[in-house]
């Protein structure tokens, strides 16, 4: 392998994601402090800043929580720094106390706040809109298209947020940050000095946020001049058909138009709020047919409907408001087609349909510990005749326990609400409540909800199955890594909370921790079980090639009970004309289906390779 | 200008093989798009890598437009074949990975399914696990099915560029290993079948 493309020269062009992208902009731009709280899709910018910001002469740190990066970033810019912190859409929701005062103190340091949406939820609960937070937060908002443009408009960003005084938020989508495309690289800014001032709009009681708001409002004046507005827009085609876009969605009008054998004239903005509405406008005077296209929305076409509205411009307009453009999910070329059909009036032909074959879940790896933990509090549940548990569970892989055969997942909102929620199933509930929450998402937000539950007398069993990392966006430190991090002990946290009945066990080793489970189904208050036992894939990271085991099973052995397929089915396992099977290159060698309390008849044996 | 759908599972080393085509790619100048799609499990999950070579800014392909499916298992060949466009071919290493949700109900993979589907297509076997395993080095078979696509001259690339992909993209130690899995991949199609393409 080649040095890291990321850390390339000038000029020199490499196939990029888009978050490798980003990352590459951060840099180029001079900044000198990012955070993040990792978040799919905008993990990978952690994994390289992590792995590169020694050398890209970036204090880089993963913060416990997205509102706790907002704040170590915040106080960069307002110290001179350029600074950048990072998140999935939904972090921003956790930010958002914090990132709704940004604007009133500013940013000296230019500083940019990255958010990468999930339409369509491919590994999300929701699929906000974020740029509606930035206009919310009176905050500039900035949308590229491509891995080329975000990495472009991150430095073009840093440019902006200084020379009006004022944070920015780019808002990606998964179709961009998890796209890879050729990027040319640039040249790279000089870092700022750190250059702290005491300032009155850095706090934000009454009388100074009173203040600060003639200074959003002129800031945000400044945005309005064509300066900005030509470094982000572009137009271009010629037609009395006007397609207003942006982001992602921008990618797919092209080729729509060109399968339609029809024309538009294309505007793209980049700068979404503040609208460059003069310009807008003039474009929508020049058109009679205007549709609005949008990934996410209706975002641009509500601001400027209402311009239009409060300047009595009247042309047939197409959008999310009018029902022309579907309002839910990601687009892409088939169902820009789809609409611009309908509004160009011409008939396509329907598509080949996708044939019904079984679907492929997503599934805990082979040698999943959270697989073990799940089995044992079943079986648990099973043997102390707990027919109907309410289980609130969390945010992480372990969320994958809501599915067959443990079926454990009642409750799933955001992070830390397996918590949140067990307190209000515990005030009203009759039913024994087992929730689960991952290490990491404990440490992001569950320890305020579980203070509560102590505080307040809940009485329920919370399972933190700590596996040492945040497994699900590709395996980052958590508060229990060290070194060079100082190690937060989670049993340490719990006990510190009051909490008397806590219990530890190890996944792996069904009969004891079979036995510990029982025993903390058995208390009649608060009780903690910190199942502890390392994520597989981190394991297998580490694992030398001489010793990989892995397990069969002695058809002669087998007694057809099919438990280990119907309880604790792990992926590696198959059937074939009614026999179980191991598949060697998925079996992880983890041995735990090899156990009694799996297979009764001992047919499952390790081998040697 | 090319449209290909890698399709497989998560941990068969789609992602790489894809992204070794793309570095080609842009070795030769050319604009390419890829999608990585990442879902909630880490292993086990369908994956589905679109690739795009040419003057595209979607890198989804539309529906009935792929030029070709590249295949790492047979269900999810069977699976994106809503994307491949009339003649077009599918490439496929011969790998079962049961979902889940089948074994647990206690049901054998659905050959028929899959080979009544496939019936409908111009499908190519390639059996890079096996030239793998015959250049004892399990891990290769990806670099094999390099060398397959490249044999249909789909792609639009030079050899040399996707020897140099191989190379950025992997650790020396394995370059040796990995350009002969190339080379074999290349010869691994009938001929008739590669140049009528």
């Amino acid at each position: 392998m080649q040095l890291d493309p990321l850390l390339g020269p000038e000029g020199q062009t490499e196939f990029l994601l888009g978050n490798e992208a980003v990352a590459r902009g951060v840099y180029e731009a001079g900044v000198s402090v990012a955070t993040t709280y990792p978040g799919t899709p905008s993990s990978e910018i952690g994994d390289i800043l992590y792995r590169l910001s020694d050398r890209m002469g970036i204090k880089f740190e993963f913060a416990t929580n997205e509102k706790v990066a907002l704040e170590i970033a915040a106080v960069a810019s307002l110290g001179g720094l350029r600074s950048f912190v990072f998140m999935k859409h939904v972090g921003l929701n956790v930010a958002m106390d914090s990132f709704m005062s940004l604007s009133g103190a500013g940013a000296k340091g230019g500083m940019v706040v990255f958010s990468a949406d999930d339409p369509s939820m491919h590994s999300s609960q929701n699929e906000q809109d974020n740029r509606f937070l930035g206009k919310f937060a009176k905050i500039i908002v900035i949308e590229p298209s491509s891995p080329q443009e975000l990495k472009d408009f991150v430095v073009s960003a840093f440019d902006l947020s200084e020379e009006v005084g004022h944070p920015v938020l780019i808002r990606s989508v998964t179709r961009i940050s998890h796209i890879r495309a050729p990027v040319k690289l640039g040249n790279l800014r000089e870092k700022r000095e750190w250059d702290y001032r005491k300032d009155t709009s850095y706090v934000l009681l009454p009388e100074n946020a009173y203040k600060a708001q003639t200074s959003i409002v002129n800031r945000l004046d400044k945005v309005n001049s064509s300066k900005f507005r030509d470094r982000f827009n572009i137009a271009y085609g010629s037609s009395s058909t006007l397609i207003i876009t942006s982001g992602a969605a921008y990618n797919y009008i092209d080729e729509a138009l060109q399968m339609l054998n029809v024309r538009a004239r294309i505007l793209k903005i980049g700068l979404s709020f503040p609208l460059d509405m003069e310009g807008v406008i003039q474009e929508i005077e020049r058109a009679d047919t205007v549709v609005f296209i949008e990934e996410g929305g209706p975002f641009l076409e509500e601001q400027i409907l209402s311009t239009c509205a409060l300047r009595s411009i009247n042309r047939k307009f197409h959008g999310k408001l009018n029902g022309a453009v579907p309002t839910s999910y990601e687009m892409d070329v088939d169902r820009v087609v789809g609409f611009l059909s309908k509004i160009y009036g011409i008939q396509i032909q329907t598509k080949n349909p996708v044939p019904n074959i079984p679907v492929r879940e997503p599934v805990l790896c082979p040698g999943c510990p959270h697989r073990a933990t799940y089995y044992v509090a079943t079986l648990a549940m099973k043997q102390k005749g707990i027919k109907h548990p309410i289980a609130p569970t969390d945010i992480g892989c372990y969320t994958l326990g809501y599915y067959e055969p443990y079926g454990l997942g009642d409750f799933c909102f955001s992070m830390g609400s397996s918590v949140g929620s067990s307190s209000g199933f515990a005030m009203n509930s009759k039913e024994k409540i087992v929730s689960f929450i991952g290490d990491s998402t404990f440490f992001h937000a569950g320890i305020p909800a579980l203070v509560n539950a102590y505080h307040n007398n809940h009485n329920f069993l919370l399972v933190i199955m700590d596996n040492s990392v945040t497994a699900m966006t590709g395996g980052q430190p958590t508060p229990e890594s060290s070194p060079p991090f100082k190690r937060v002990d989670i049993e340490s946290v719990v006990r510190g909370i009051g909490i008397r009945n806590i219990f530890s066990m190890d996944p792996y080793d069904l009969k004891n921790s079979l036995e510990t489970f029982k025993k903390a189904l058995s208390t009649d208050e608060l009780a903690v079980i910190i199942s502890k036992r390392e994520c597989a894939l981190e394991v297998d990271k580490k694992k030398p090639l001489s010793e990989l085991t892995i397990f069969q099973i002695d058809q002669d052995k087998c007694n057809q009970c099919y438990n280990c397929i119907r309880n604790f089915a792990c992926a590696a396992f198959y059937v074939e004309d009614g026999k179980v099977k191991i598949d060697p290159e998925l079996c992880d060698g983890c041995s735990v289906c090899s156990e009694p309390l799996v297979c009764p008849f001992n047919a499952i044996e390790e081998v040697k390779t | 200008m090319v449209s290909i759908v890698f399709a497989g599972v998560g941990g068969q080393g789609v992602i790489t093989v894809a992204m070794i085509i793309g570095r080609a790619a842009v070795l030769e100048g050319k604009n390419v798009l890829m999608t990585e799609l990442h879902g909630m499990a880490q292993r086990g999950g369908k994956i589905s890598v679109e690739v795009r070579i040419g003057d595209y800014k979607s890198a989804i392909i539309p529906g009935g437009t792929a030029d070709a499916i590249v295949a790492f298992e047979e269900l999810e060949a069977v699976r994106n074949v809503a994307k491949l466009k009339e003649g077009g071919i599918i490439l496929l290493s011969r790998r079962k990975i049961h979902p889940v949700s089948m074994t647990m109900k206690n049901q054998n993979y659905p050959d028929e399914l899959i080979q009544n589907e496939l019936n409908k297509y111009t499908m190519m076997n390639v059996e890079a696990d096996q030239v793998a395993l015959e250049l004892g080095y399990k891990r290769v078979a990806n670099t094999v099915m390099v060398g397959a696509v490249y044999s249909t001259g789909l792609l639009g690339l030079r050899e040399e560029s996707l020897i140099t992909a191989i190379k950025e993209s992997l650790p020396e130690k394995v370059w040796k290993v990995n350009l002969l899995a190339f080379e074999h991949g290349k010869r691994l199609l009938p001929v008739e079948a590669a140049s009528s393409l």
